[in-house]
């Protein structure tokens, strides 16, 4: 067991300030993760977007008002500038007939620009440095400590866990109505859940995060952490808890992760921290449950159920005309899927069909007549026009759907008078 | 051989996401008329016109205008869509929606003139607009838009035209206004397709019809094609096969 102090000497000791650098970042991400959680499924992402820019002018009037950049001043800077934001975006909403993305597009990026101005022209007198805020200073994060407890502690690292902590709270206690008003704001809002407080409150949770989190990575990063790591769990995950404790686990491994991939490659760490954060996104596209790969193999289970159906179908036919079964069988793709017939017990050598080929390849010709005579008589195709649709969709009718289509169409014969093999 | 159709459209069949929601429509409108296209909700009207537009993407099939794929005929093959479909806070005013209708006439550099500023005039006038040629569109009525958008068709001096619910949620002077406008159209030689969710007017309105539920039920002159039984089959709800079936096309696997 590693222990407490175990723990601290690795994080101290591991060259020095490399631990407690990586540290902050993950608890200053985790947090980013469980309010971009809720921001993301309420399709709100834009707003924490506008919300982590436009609170720069009131962390820099809190600065100038004495506060340190991470402290509470700041904080409270920082919330009355998110909802000054939100305000004003509904404002020009409202009543300035823009749409929502246009709103809170010119008014995040006005504040942030004024919080830049605000900031160059402070600059000797506040200890903030322009460059800072939009890619932040993690690697110097360790050299601003306070004691506690006789351990030195980064300050970044524990306002990173005085946050984390109280939105988890904050969170729990909120649980259920958080959840119902994400869900349905209206229908919460009907049955007396605080439905507008749980909105402001998660605004507010932005703001704090962000400022938490501004020192570490800077402005521009900080979305990156809000946004990706949940848009990247809502492709994985299927419950609300579920997402978040996977943005979560996301967010912390590329914390870990990109900082020790900027250190070897002596880049900037919050920056690479968002890169591995979007590396991880494009792998979830890959491999979610509709993802590409699942989409792709999906398609190729198919095409090869068509190719083998289609080889058993026309054994069948050649056996029902006692002709020779057509060249098409014996090329191409059909050639291995007749092979691979064969293995499976479908086909004996010759393309000859074996018994239970012989019940598979009727109900595919069952399923094809049977449609034929269904767009006969209730599209009105042409003779001439049946077959082609009927040879698509003798792959998708089941057992129950060819049941009702006989029932239906009550005949022994399609409308080319072949007879329709009886359902076995 | 005699002239090929106007209008043709062979075993086209269309699908969102993968799930067919149009199966297979035959269809060839020989001369010009007031051609309806008639069915329930989600029947696939606007989807059938979208598909022989070229906006949406057809699974099977193909459809010819004279004979020939709308790329060779473009300019004469005009489109009225729904009216939900378009911003209506965008910043134009009446006369430049309908002065957007000549554009494909006047090709690359080439500026609009004062006889294309008042042959749209014109066209306003034709539909009774004249009045609000430099009103915002935005501050129209239902009503006055969908005309505005006409005067837009008739400014592209189309030959066949489709018009997606041209009649829906409009005052009654508008819509006796548009109907007028439209059979002076057909009048004239020119094609009308209207996509139409009534089944009340559609019986003294138009000269063909085509009953659409997912499929083409029927089609031919309005008489014949509006029986009762033809009418049972297009609104009974015939069309849970083909629903269930689009449904497993969708997945990739056999229905039940």
């Amino acid at each position: 067991m590693m222990g407490i102090d175990g723990a601290v000497a690795f994080l101290t000791g591991w060259g020095g300030m490399h631990g407690w650098a990586m540290a902050t970042a993950a608890v200053v991400s985790a947090a980013a993760a469980v309010v971009g959680s809720l921001l993301v499924v309420r399709r709100m992402s834009l707003i924490g977007d506008a919300i982590s820019h436009a609170v720069l002018p009131g962390i820099v009037v809190g600065v100038l008002l004495g506060g340190r950049p991470g402290g509470p001043l700041a904080t409270a800077g920082a919330v009355v500038a998110a909802l000054v934001t939100v305000w004003l975006a509904e404002l020009l909403r409202s009543k300035g007939r823009l749409s929502e993305d246009a709103a809170a597009g010119v008014v995040f990026t006005t504040l942030f620009a004024a919080g830049v101005a605000l900031l160059s022209a402070a600059a000797s007198r506040v200890d903030a440095d322009p460059g800072c805020v939009l890619y932040g200073m993690l690697e110097l994060v360790p050299f601003d400590v306070v004691e506690l407890a006789g351990v030195e502690i980064p300050r970044a690292f524990l306002t990173g866990v005085v946050v984390l902590v109280s939105l988890l709270v904050a969170l729990w206690s909120t649980w259920r109505w958080q959840v119902a008003t994400a869900f349905d704001t209206d229908a919460a809002a009907v049955v007396g859940i605080p439905a507008r407080a749980m909105t402001v409150g998660l605004l507010c949770a932005t703001a704090v995060v962000t400022v938490a989190s501004f020192e570490a990575v800077g402005a521009v990063i900080v979305v990156a952490m809000l946004v990706v790591p949940a848009a990247t769990a809502e492709l994985l995950a299927t419950t609300l808890v579920g997402l978040m404790l996977m943005a979560t686990g996301l967010a912390v491994t590329a914390a870990g992760g990109g900082y020790l991939v900027a250190w070897q490659l002596e880049t900037n760490a919050a920056g690479m921290i968002a890169a591995v954060l979007g590396v991880g996104y494009g792998v979830a596209i890959l491999v979610s449950r509709e993802g590409i790969l699942a989409r792709v193999s999906s398609m190729l289970r198919l095409r090869w159920r068509v190719v083998c159906e289609d080889v058993l179908a026309a054994a069948w036919r050649a056996e029902e005309t006692g002709q020779a079964v057509p060249g098409t069988s014996r090329r191409g793709v059909a050639l291995v899927a007749a092979w691979w017939l064969e293995r499976r017990g479908r086909l004996l050598p010759g393309l000859v069909l074996s018994p239970q080929g012989r019940l598979e390849a009727e109900m595919v010709v069952r399923s094809h007549r049977l449609w034929e005579t269904w767009l006969g008589r209730h599209v009105g195709l042409p003779l001439d026009h049946l077959h082609p649709p009927a040879e698509w969709i003798e792959h998708y009718l089941g057992a129950e759907m060819r049941q009702r289509l006989e029932q239906e169409m009550a005949t022994l014969a399609d409308p080319h008078g072949s007879a329709i093999p009886p359902e076995r | 051989m005699s002239a090929p159709p106007l209008l043709e459209l062979h075993d086209v069949t269309v699908a969102y996401h993968g799930r067919p929601v149009l199966w297979h429509v035959d269809l060839a409108v020989q001369s010009p008329c007031l051609f309806g296209i008639i069915g329930p909700n989600g029947a696939g009207k606007s989807t059938l016109i979208k598909a022989a537009l070229g906006i949406v993407p057809l699974v099977e099939g193909w459809v010819h205008f004279w004979g020939k794929p709308l790329d060779q005929v473009r300019g004469r093959v005009g489109y009225v869509p729904q009216r939900e479909s378009v911003d209506w806070d965008f910043p134009v005013r009446a006369i430049d929606v309908v002065l957007m209708g000549t554009y494909h006439r006047l090709g690359w550099l080439r500026r609009v003139g004062r006889a294309e500023r008042e042959f749209a005039q014109a066209c306003l006038d034709r539909v009774g607009m004249a009045d609000f040629a430099t009103r915002q569109i935005g501050r129209l009525s239902g009503g006055q838009q969908q005309r505005v958008f006409l005067a837009r068709a008739l400014a592209q001096q189309a030959e066949i035209y489709f018009l997606d619910e041209p009649l829906a949620g409009v005052d009654a002077q508008s819509q006796q206004q548009i109907f007028r406008v439209l059979s002076e159209l057909r009048d004239e030689g020119k094609l009308v397709l209207i996509v139409h969710h009534d089944l009340r007017t559609a019986a003294s309105w138009f000269d063909r019809v085509a009953l659409v539920d997912m499929r083409l039920v029927a089609a031919g002159p309005t008489a014949d094609v509006l029986s009762r039984e033809n009418l049972a089959r297009t609104y009974s709800g015939h069309h849970e096969v083909l629903d269930e079936l689009g449904r497993a096309v969708e997945a990739g696997r056999r229905t039940p």
